[in-house]
């Protein structure tokens, strides 16, 4: 019961960022029937996807200050798990969904408890290890479809439900927005659970948290389960709305770091800072991307931004843009 | 029965044993303080005693258990809080959230939690400072605040590390008013080392004295001020046997 | 049988020249983490940078790519100054993550800069005194020039920058400071100098390790991110901080990615029907990555470490 209630307990945030908030989801639940190009659409469904991918790092990111850079590999077995059984037993979407995750999460079980004996630079370094060992053994793995990925089969009957198969992407929109929401109010549940609490002492002295009763070990292995989760349900989505998976696309190095800058870039560690780090670094990757990337003699121009943008970041406001708003009120509240 | 008996606890670093075979016990109301020149081995003994460092000998019983084996934040379940002499929190939580993780070790609930840690900073008179990042409050309330997010935890024994270190003569005064006030109204069984003298003779029913690992003495405050050997630990060997010297 | 004989004597040899390389592009990686505890990302870009100077200079100004070595130590080490004082000096105020992300913005900056510079083509020397000459050491074994010269040049390099941390006033200093930071600055050593002068060595070793490579390695704006994830396996094989660490791992790294055909040769030797075409050998990297794992897990120290 008060689990539910710290879901939708938003009291700590003051009235104008509730406004925004609000505005912003009447603008997300607008969306689909405003003009709108494809493309933006695309690029909208995109952002949903990286908020929650950012929401689920931000867990052992952002609030136990774990660095982890190897969350693309249950992005693979998420999407993975979904098209092997979609291809090979027909098994529909809302099946196979929480069997990915479910993987994901035991996967993460047996990866977490050596990888969390590691801390700062070095368990940064062991989860991009990890996630490219599972990448590699993919792509030589047949079952799978090796290097090539898999291909789901068009059902032919749209729209179909069960299987996530649309023509009109304004229904893998409002799926995802029902996932946003949902992923949103487990979070700000989960900032305000003991787990939650916990986990900030743990990223402040891990000793000061062991002498208040807290198995550290343990606390980031739970909040890294609940990152998996997140990563692998979308990971699930991407290979229906996407039909093809390869593992380049759903476990490489490029896809983990991404996930881990919506939320850094936003402010991690912050309830708001992946979804603003999603809205601010999604579009304009796709945009700088079809801008300029598509010229002759530009390819690579929009990620020599993007990579002056992080480094930027980095050196001159390493909390995000919401360390940023917090500077200016004056006050770290609301995290 | 006592409700800590430290028995026969020894700890080596390499070669160096810094703690050599102590034995002392801390009753259910009793204060005690741990007392020795700098190196005695103080903060050691006090690590194993938490389940910080596991020892190289001898064991620790707590409640009746043996906690030897037990990690610091399994004892911390058990009722044995501690405090640390740097408490450096300069992230993410407010003054009150840090309480609360205290809170946290008794109950999953936030409500009550909340309201444990508002009950810690109104005894220690810090509520008003609930709201606050730690690093906006000056030393003196720092330690208030440590020492309130080791009592949330519901402890039954209370550790205190140097808690008077840093602290100027009003402030100690204080915080011995406030110690007593924990330990005759919560009913806590204190255990602390300290460098203040004044304050380990104002608190302590009892005095266990340390130097270069080994337990010198114990007894009453008074009495053991007044132990040559351990007049001859804190002033050194020269003064005593060399007055002459001096005079 | 006398094939797997062969296979692993073949895998020995290659596995200490290619081995040798790897330690010299794992040594710059070192002494920055020694003397300041940070982790380059962008390391694989540097030797990339490395890689491109040398394939450039060599026809420009019409001597042999070996000759433009010094060239591609000196863009190395200008490299490694200008990202230390442009960069990594302000990353050294915030979080670790801060850090973290620093150097990965220089990665993508670095790796898709030369995208746009040079494209996406593989490029590889294709003239030089080196270039397409090898010896014939026994049945069946052949040694390329390149990689011969290339780890006995690396050998030297390794032993240049040892002599440099070892032997001389200014290296002293380095190894004060990666010691005791305040101790050193107490007797007078500026940390922003050593710094900046170990982001000088480590760029220039790492840019030479790239000059070597690319006689027999193709480069291309990628290449950058496998032999990052080498050099941090070989760093942490051989010890964070630690130079002699570094050759060691560096070699014992080597013989690993060559291994595999000896992997492939004791499978055949069995008779073993595991997966039709399946080789070991499309797996040798992930080798790479499983040893940083099971090291950092197993012993963090690694073979020499004094960090930790």
């Amino acid at each position: 019961m008060e689990a539910i209630r710290n879901a939708f307990d938003f009291s700590d945030f003051p009235r104008l960022d509730m406004t925004v908030a609000g505005a912003a989801l009447v603008f997300l639940l607008a969306f689909p029937a405003l003009p709108h190009s494809s493309f933006a659409m695309a690029t909208m469904i995109q952002f949903l996807m990286f908020s929650l991918y950012g929401m689920g790092w931000n867990t052992i990111g952002g609030y136990a200050g774990q660095v982890d850079l190897g969350k693309a590999q249950y992005v693979g077995i998420g999407a993975y798990t979904t098209a092997v059984m979609m291809v090979r037993w027909d098994v529909p979407f809302w099946v196979s969904m929480p069997v990915g995750m479910a993987l994901a999460v035991g996967w993460s079980f047996i990866i977490g408890y050596p990888l969390f004996k590691l801390k700062g630079h070095y368990f940064a370094i062991a989860t991009i290890a990890t996630s490219l060992v599972l990448k590699d053994l993919f792509e030589v793995w047949d079952f799978v479809g090796g290097a090539k990925g898999l291909e789901l089969p068009l059902r032919g009957n749209f729209p179909d439900f069960l299987y996530l198969q649309f023509r009109e992407d304004y229904y893998y929109f409002y799926i995802l927005l029902a996932m946003f929401l949902a992923g949103l109010l487990f979070i700000n549940g989960f900032r305000h659970s003991r787990l939650g609490y916990q986990l900030r002492a743990i990223k402040d002295n891990e000793d000061v948290a062991r002498s208040l009763g807290i198995n550290v070990h343990w606390c980031k292995i739970k909040a890294y389960a609940v990152a998996t989760a997140y990563v692998a349900m979308v990971g699930s989505f991407h290979a229906c709305y996407n039909f093809n998976i390869e593992p380049e696309d759903t476990m490489s190095l490029d896809l983990s770091v991404l996930i881990a800058m919506m939320a850094m870039l936003g402010g991690a560690g912050s309830l708001w800072g992946p979804i603003i780090g999603a809205s601010i670094l999604v579009p304009m990757r796709s945009y700088l991307g079809s801008w300029l990337g598509g010229q002759a003699g530009l390819a690579g121009l929009d990620l020599v931004i993007y990579g002056a943008i992080i480094m930027l970041i980095a050196a001159v406001q390493p909390r995000g843009v919401w360390g940023m708003v917090e500077a200016v009120r004056g006050r770290r509240r609301g995290v | 029965m006592a409700l800590l008996e430290v028995r026969e606890v020894s700890k080596d670093f390499g070669g160096l044993r810094a703690n050599d075979r102590i034995s002392f016990q801390v009753g259910a109301d009793e204060v005690v303080g741990l007392i020795g020149p700098n190196g005695a081995g103080k903060t050691t003994l006090f690590n194993c005693v938490a389940g910080y460092y596991p020892v190289s000998g001898g064991q620790v019983f707590f409640d009746g258990q043996d906690i030897t084996p037990l990690k610091d934040f399994q004892v911390c379940r058990l009722g044995l809080a501690r405090t640390f002499q740097i408490f450096q929190a300069s992230g993410d939580l407010s003054v009150a959230e840090n309480v609360m993780v205290g809170a946290f070790v008794r109950t999953g609930s936030r409500r009550k939690a909340r309201a444990k840690a508002e009950e810690w900073l109104e005894f220690l008179g810090i509520a008003d400072a609930g709201g606050l990042m730690l690093s906006e409050l000056p030393v003196a309330r720092q330690k208030r605040v440590a020492l309130a997010t080791a009592l949330a935890s519901d402890p039954k024994l209370l550790l205190l590390d140097e808690v008077a270190a840093g602290l100027n003569a009003a402030e100690v005064d204080g915080l011995v008013k406030l110690l007593t006030r924990i330990h005759r109204e919560k009913g806590l069984a204190l255990l602390l080392t300290e460098h203040v003298m004044e304050m380990v003779m104002a608190l302590s029913h009892r005095v266990v004295v340390l130097e270069s690992g080994r337990k010198i003495a114990e007894g009453e405050p008074a009495q053991v001020v007044k132990d040559p050997e351990v007049i001859r630990a804190y002033l050194g060997d020269h003064l005593v046997s060399g007055e002459n010297g001096h005079a | 049988m006398e094939a797997l004989f062969l296979a692993m004597f073949k895998a020995l040899v290659a596995g200490l020249l290619m081995g040798l390389v790897f330690a010299l592009v794992a040594l710059g990686l070192t002494i920055i983490f020694g003397v300041m505890d940070v982790v380059n990302f962008a390391h694989g870009e540097f030797l990339m940078v490395g890689m491109y100077a040398t394939l450039l200079t060599a026809p420009l100004l019409g001597v042999d790519p070996v000759l433009t070595l010094p060239f591609s130590a000196l863009v190395g080490a200008g490299l490694g100054v200008l990202c230390y004082h442009g960069l990594i000096r302000h990353l050294l105020r915030g979080p670790t993550i801060a850090q973290l992300f620093g150097t990965f913005g220089l990665m993508l900056f670095l790796r898709n800069l030369a995208l746009m510079i040079m494209g996406s083509e593989p490029m590889i020397v294709h003239q030089g005194i080196l270039v397409g000459k090898s010896f014939v050491v026994g049945p069946g074994i052949v040694l390329g020039a390149t990689k011969l010269a290339a780890a006995a040049l690396s050998l030297g390099a390794f032993w240049g920058a040892w002599w440099l941390i070892d032997r001389t006033k200014t290296g002293k200093a380095l190894t004060a400071t990666s010691l005791d930071k305040e101790a050193a600055m107490y007797m007078g050593i500026s940390t922003e100098r050593v710094n900046a002068l170990a982001w000088a060595l480590g760029g220039a070793s790492v840019a030479v390790a790239g000059g070597l490579l690319v006689n027999f390695w193709p480069v291309d704006p990628n290449v950058g991110l496998l032999f990052t994830m080498i050099a941090f396996a070989t760093v942490a094989l051989g010890g964070f901080g630690s130079i002699k660490g570094a050759l060691v791992a560096g070699v014992l790294i080597g013989m690993i990615v060559q291994a595999p055909p000896v992997w492939d040769a004791m499978l055949r030797l069995v008779g073993s029907d595991a997966a039709e075409g399946f080789t070991i050998h499309s797996l040798k990297y992930t080798f790479v990555y499983l040893i940083y794992f099971l090291i950092m897990v197993v012993r963090p120290q690694g073979l020499f470490g004094w960090k930790q």
